[in-house]
């Protein structure tokens, strides 16, 4: 019986070696954002199902949620060795360490294989690296706005704000929330206070110098970083942001948000699609502006394309994964799939995308960026993860006054 | 033919090189490179050196008045405290107690021993629950006791003061309650197998001389327990010093306001986040040597005894 056991065992090994040994296509390792609560990460395992079925490839989805960790951890594998295949990362300063060792190919580079690779975006869109090469092919943009809820608003006798909404108005509309037990901006300053240091250093700047970055705590930049800093310590101190914004994870403060206890979020265009998914009721929600204050106007805000899929050197090197990666890369990036991520976002496509009907918060955004008058990018995107790192988990300090804004700035500065 | 193979040493050095080859290659090698790096100027994993630091023992220098690292330290060895106190002092009354009864001892061996299995990410994900802000479980029910002071405001809404379990008040308690309670069970059952080991002829022995149960435990048990206790003190010490997951899983870099640093979640995000590589290494230098010294303490305090 052990006997005809243990023949069998190995008869079922050695028959799964085969299986491994004859099976077709290759494993593709795949790392994205579109993990977690991406409000895309069902259209995104949509396309890769469609790519497995289609190509008889595998693939090895390591996609998580997009924050400062996540991309210190994307960074420290291609410094080990570990990179995957195909990346879906930022194009701007945070992929330039692995640019600049080669570790990634360039268009150029690829089209010269295959001639088809990316025909269907814009060159101009695409983003250019330090080298003066494009590496990544872009998926679709984002922008950044204030949602808001409507219920909380109604609540409070407040009108949804428009895009001539001031900052005055706005500390206004925060006291009479607070004063009706509602917390008037959800925001965890511990985790994820960069879209709001985005808009604050905006409103103590312009759209246009909005990307300067400080060289010292004395230049303009420099100035206009402090002050954004000291808006926040303002914002804290009146008690706008939840009472356990010190402790509370992103995701908290975002239900909160979602469950009628706060009025104002500001997030991205990506925050569209968790809503859509988790909101009970999606009328409850509008996209509005973040209020202006100097010269900016509320109808100015930040956007770009920021994301896009590169080739590693280490697929591009494997005769077995190159096809693959080139394959997926535009499958993923075809005009077809981009339709299904895409609803009120710009893309770098030539023919542009066609979304299916919007819901009633999709319309809302699309209503909203038709009175988007100016856009800049994220000014975070341009300084040293070290720089960022620093500057965003001093905020905390800066709120509580155990550190001085200037201080903060200039530690931030030196790490640039 | 016996004796020649204990004469013969050779053969015993085929399986023991292997051993040592590789705690040189990944363990010792590591080590000494690790404390090269110190010296070194390193802006990430993998990177090449700029060259060494000025002056080159300046992340030693940095380590007396970076405060975080002093928070860090102290939260550390709080948290071995609370170790020594909690874990293995409630590990010990629990195998006490189950070694007490006669039914169902198994039972409680395996439902000790459980939470030992579960990954730590998975624990913090389950007590960030527990003590969540807004509706968490321990909120919920300080709400339904009527412990949880609101008012009623102007438009009707209702304004719960919910209690914060991650802020400067209790955000230790929150941290090391689960840490604590995850490694009971893993003590639990190293002393549970050191009492199986002592005969129970002496309990009759004692049972005959008139000795209750807490004479019995204060006079045989305990003082035939010391060399596995002694072990488990020596374990709990170490296993402090490098506990990570489920502190950075609940309370990521430094929450509650660079307060919650631990020696481990300060060296992490020093290396991973902030890509001072060299840095975390001098904390990882720190953290062995504070092991070493720790348990080497332990060992002289609680020195296993020869004549039990």
């Amino acid at each position: 019986m052990k006997k005809a056991l243990a023949l069998l065992l190995a008869l079922v090994m050695v028959l799964g070696l085969g299986a491994v040994a004859y099976a077709d296509g290759v494993t593709l390792n795949v790392v994205t954002s579109y993990g977690g609560d991406d409000g895309n990460r069902g259209n995104f395992e949509a396309a890769v199902k469609a790519y497995e079925a289609s190509t008889g490839n595998k693939v090895n989805d390591g996609s998580a949620t997009s924050n400062e960790e996540w991309k210190a951890k994307v960074l420290t594998d291609f410094e080990t060795g570990s990179e995957p295949d195909v990346l879906f990362f930022f194009t701007n300063a945070d992929a330039e360490p692995f640019i600049s060792a080669g570790k990634v190919v360039s268009i150029e580079e690829i089209r010269a294989e295959y001639p088809d690779y990316a025909t269907n975006m814009r060159d101009s869109m695409l983003a250019v690296a330090s080298d003066g090469r494009q590496y990544a092919v872009p998926s679709y943009g984002y922008w950044e706005n204030m949602f808001v809820n409507r219920t909380v608003l109604s609540d409070c006798g407040i009108e949804v704000p428009g895009p001539d909404y001031t900052w005055d108005q706005f500390l206004a509309d925060c006291e009479t929330i607070k004063d009706n037990g509602y917390t008037p901006i959800a925001c965890s300053l511990v985790e994820v206070p960069h879209y709001w240091f985005e808009f604050l250093v905006m409103n103590n700047g312009t759209v246009a110098n909005h990307l300067d970055v400080p060289v010292s705590v004395e230049d303009a930049a420099g100035a206009k970083w402090v002050a954004a800093l000291e808006d926040f310590k303002a914002l804290y101190e009146a008690g706008y942001f939840p009472a356990n914004t010190l402790t509370a994870s992103d995701a908290e403060t975002v239900e909160m948000f979602n469950q009628g206890e706060a009025a104002f979020l500001i997030d991205g265009s990506w925050k569209v699609g968790y809503f859509t998914e988790n909101a009970a009721d999606l009328g409850d929600f509008a996209i509005s502006y973040v209020p202006a204050r100097g010269e900016r106007k509320a109808s100015e805000a930040i956007g770009g394309i920021s994301m896009g899929y590169f080739i590693t050197r280490k697929a591009w090197d494997d005769p077995a994964k190159r096809e693959a990666a080139v394959e997926f890369v535009s499958q993923l990036t075809s005009d077809e799939v981009l339709s299904t991520f895409v609803t009120t976002e710009v893309t770098a496509l030539i023919n542009g995308a066609k979304p299916a009907g919007l819901n009633p918060l999709q319309q809302s955004a699309a209503d909203a960026n038709a009175n988007i008058t100016a856009i800049a990018g994220a000014v975070q995107d341009t300084i040293t993860g070290e720089a960022k790192a620093d500057l965003f988990g001093n905020i905390q300090n800066v709120v509580t006054g155990k550190l001085s804004a200037r201080d903060a700035v200039a530690a931030a500065i030196a790490l640039n | 033919m016996n004796s020649m193979i204990y004469k013969n040493k050779k053969p015993l050095l085929v399986f023991l090189i292997p051993a040592f080859a590789f705690l040189i290659v990944f363990l010792y090698y590591p080590f000494f490179q690790n404390v090269v790096n110190t010296f070194l100027k390193i802006g990430g994993l993998g990177r090449a050196s700029q060259g060494l630091n000025t002056p080159w023992y300046e992340n030693y220098q940095r380590l007396f008045t970076d405060p975080n690292m002093r928070t860090a330290l102290k939260n550390t060895l709080l948290l071995t405290l609370c170790t020594i106190v909690f874990q293995v002092g409630i590990a010990l009354i629990l195998a006490l107690l189950v070694d007490t009864i006669r039914v169902g001892a198994q039972f409680f061996r395996t439902v000790y021993f459980f939470p030992i299995v579960i990954s730590a990410t998975a624990l913090g994900l389950m007590f960030n629950l527990i003590f969540l802000y807004k509706g968490g479980m321990v909120n919920q029910l300080l709400l339904s006791l009527g412990r949880l002071p609101s008012e009623v405001k102007p438009s009707g809404k209702v304004l719960v003061q919910w209690l914060d379990w991650k802020d400067q008040a209790h955000f230790l308690f929150t941290m090391f309650m689960p840490v604590m309670w995850q490694y009971v069970g893993f003590y639990f059952v190293i002393l549970v197998t050191g009492l199986n080991n002592i005969s129970p002829d002496l309990f009759e022995a004692a049972a005959l001389d008139g000795a209750d149960g807490w004479k019995r435990t204060r006079y045989i048990t305990l003082p035939l327990l010391r060399n596995v206790l002694c072990t488990c003190l020596v374990l709990a010490i170490t296993g402090a010093l490098k506990v990570f997951d489920l502190p950075w899983v609940m309370f990521g870099a430094g929450m509650p306001e660079n307060r919650g640093w631990l020696t481990g979640t300060y060296m992490y995000d020093q290396t991973f986040n902030r890509m001072n590589v060299d840095y975390g290494s001098t904390i990882a230098v720190l953290i062995v040597v504070l092991g070493v010294v720790l348990s080497n303490i332990a060992n002289r305090v609680f020195r296993p005894s020869d004549d039990l």
